[in-house]
């Protein structure tokens, strides 16, 4: 068997309550677990060799929603799953977390944003999982066996837990604006050095638009929130016939892109002033 | 704050399944074992399925004796499919394999030593009219050359004087004619050890020992040794599974496995066919000793003399 039959449903299930929760507290997710009473997610007369087998592809599957491009709420949900799993499985001696050495400078990473934004409860939960000895530093993330598929398995994440990938955004990120400020900025003054008057260009030299950069900002803005609203309608489209609100999910959207729109508009707001330091 | 809310506050019977359970993988578990107790009588684990187990786990938390021995943080722990040189029919879709565990640190002659082949124990010669005197010597003892094949480089045994290097013609083959195949190089296998190495996880490579008999050689993993892991060097290239083999049993006892093969044999209803030994001398040969009818014997080592 290649995969746990019905594993996939119900983690994409508990996950999916826990990001409608629009927390990433581990109380909030110790009630959703203890609800869906998923410890017993190991019971039923299974001998000793197929129980081995069984918590490591469940380890395995909750592995991959702990990693990217998943969306930061999943991922603290994940690492709670994992927490959860580890140790109410019913292996002795327990089944390992394998973790791939590529991914772990992003799960450093992800840890010190958890200390940074002071999610405590998901940093100690991951400092307890690496003291227990929970992982197995592997090369490849899955452990490769050979047996025929008769068909080949496309993995279908959910397009909720992702994050809006934003292809614009990641192009045009925060670094790239502050070079091309700078080389802007650099431009104008060699333009000023060498032209007659020292205080500004040349008329013969203006062959770009002075503002350029700031009008790319701009239109990388109108861009991301045209996303947003996209998004917004895709999810609103989707669960028409649902009655619960979907407020959560648009605060969740809005919190994330408005931390890109921060930094946005701190760029925009130096770039300002070197305007008019320059002109 | 962090209470350890650890939701298993009840103390349940983990065999029986919840009937209310909203967990989708426990109703299809469930509907399973209930088809299970109607077509099954008896619930158990067959003797290749404890072997099978206690392969994988005799060896966990092991400790050396000896400090000296003991695998030290940071060593690596490869697992290699070796796959079995057997061509039956019914293996077409997946071929059977062993799976050895192997440390970092270890030599490639430790791996070839460990790597127990069928062909390693045949004993050549035909011994129809002199079957008391088969040999002692097995072909492990008389062709000892072998190679590995990782990367584009032939690693050769030269630790006796009597082994040759088995790659030396297929290099020759390879540069004779523009055939893209690169540079091929030859070393000798007891100077490298897997650390050496550089593999790729997933592709296939070659172990070639008695001139003709091929195993490909697999690594399905690479990771770091742990803490619950066996960590007395003494116990490495550790076998953690083994397809079982069925033995062939003697064709007239139905009992013993079979140490003779004949062919040709005017006496035997089949070609060939075999036997154990008391069989083979109580069939072949009268009280005296003497050959009677006409065949031919070779000593047959079975397939699953491992098991």
């Amino acid at each position: 068997m290649s995969s746990v039959p019905g594993l996939q449903a119900d983690c994409e299930e508990l996950l999916g309550a826990f990001q409608e929760a629009d927390t990433v507290r581990f109380e909030r997710f110790a009630e959703l677990w203890r609800e869906r009473r998923f410890h017993t997610i190991f019971y039923g007369r299974i001998r000793a060799l197929e129980r081995n087998k069984l918590t490591k592809k469940t380890l395995e599957l909750a592995q991959q929603y702990f990693l990217p491009p998943y969306a930061f709420q999943i991922r603290v949900g994940a690492l709670y799953l994992l927490y959860g799993l580890y140790n109410t499985q019913l292996c002795q001696p327990k089944q390992k977390i394998r973790i791939a050495l590529k991914d772990w400078p992003e799960i450093q990473r992800f840890q010190q944003d958890l200390i940074d934004s002071q999610h405590y409860d998901a940093a100690y939960i991951f400092r307890t999982l690496r003291l227990a000895r929970a992982f197995h530093f592997t090369a490849m993330p899955k452990l490769l066996n050979y047996r025929t598929r008769k068909k080949i398995q496309e993995n279908e994440f959910k397009e909720e837990f992702k994050d809006p990938s934003n292809r614009v955004n990641s192009l045009i990120t925060n670094d790239v604006l502050e070079e091309l400020m700078n080389i802007h900025d650099h431009y104008q003054k060699m333009k000023c050095v060498i032209s007659a008057d020292r205080s500004q260009p040349d008329k013969a030299l203006s062959l770009i638009k002075d503002d350029f950069v700031v009008t790319l900002k701009n239109i990388t803005l109108e861009h991301q929130e045209w996303q947003q609203n996209r998004m917004k309608l895709f999810l609103n489209a989707k669960e028409t016939d649902e009655a619960s609100n979907k407020k959560e999910e648009e605060t969740l959207l809005e919190s994330e892109g408005s931390e890109r729109a921060n930094a946005l508009a701190r760029i925009k707001y130096r770039s300002y002033s070197a305007v008019v330091e320059v002109s | 704050s962090i209470d350890v809310l650890m939701p298993s506050d009840k103390e349940k019977d983990p065999d029986v399944i919840p009937g209310d359970s909203s967990l989708l993988t426990l109703r299809i578990r469930k509907k399973a074992l209930e088809r299970r107790e109607e077509t099954i009588i008896v619930d158990r684990a067959c003797r290749q399925e404890t072997l099978a187990y206690e392969m994988e786990s005799h060896a966990i938390g092991k400790r050396p004796d000896n400090p000296t021995d003991l695998v030290e943080e940071g060593e690596l722990l490869l697992t290699l499919n070796i796959f079995y040189p057997v061509i039956f029919q019914k293996h077409k879709d997946h071929k059977p394999y062993q799976t050895v565990l192997v440390l970092g640190s270890q030599k490639l002659t430790e791996l070839r030593d460990s790597i127990s082949c069928v062909s390693d124990l045949q004993i050549g010669g035909e011994f129809s009219s002199q079957p008391d005197q088969a040999p002692e010597h097995i072909s492990k003892d008389l062709y000892k050359s072998a190679f590995f094949y990782f990367e584009g480089i032939f690693y050769n045994d030269k630790r006796y004087p009597e082994c040759r290097d088995l790659s030396r013609t297929i290099i020759e083959w390879s540069e004779s004619h523009d055939r893209g195949y690169g540079n091929l190089q030859s070393v000798k296998m007891e100077d490298y050890t897997f650390n050496d190495l550089s593999l790729k996880i997933g592709f296939p490579y070659l172990f070639c020992h008695q001139g003709n008999c091929e195993h490909i050689i697999i690594i399905t993993d690479i990771r770091l040794i742990h803490h619950d892991d066996c960590l007395d060097r003494n116990l490495y290239p550790l076998l953690t599974k083994k397809h079982w083999l069925c033995t062939r049993k003697c064709f007239v006892c139905k009992m013993y496995t079979a140490r003779w093969v004949t062919n040709k044999d005017s006496l035997a209803p089949e070609d060939p066919c075999f036997f154990c030994d008391v069989c083979f001398r109580m069939l072949h040969y009268d009280a005296e000793g003497n050959k009677l009818g006409e065949f031919l014997a070779y000593p047959y080592v079975d397939p699953g003399i491992f098991n």
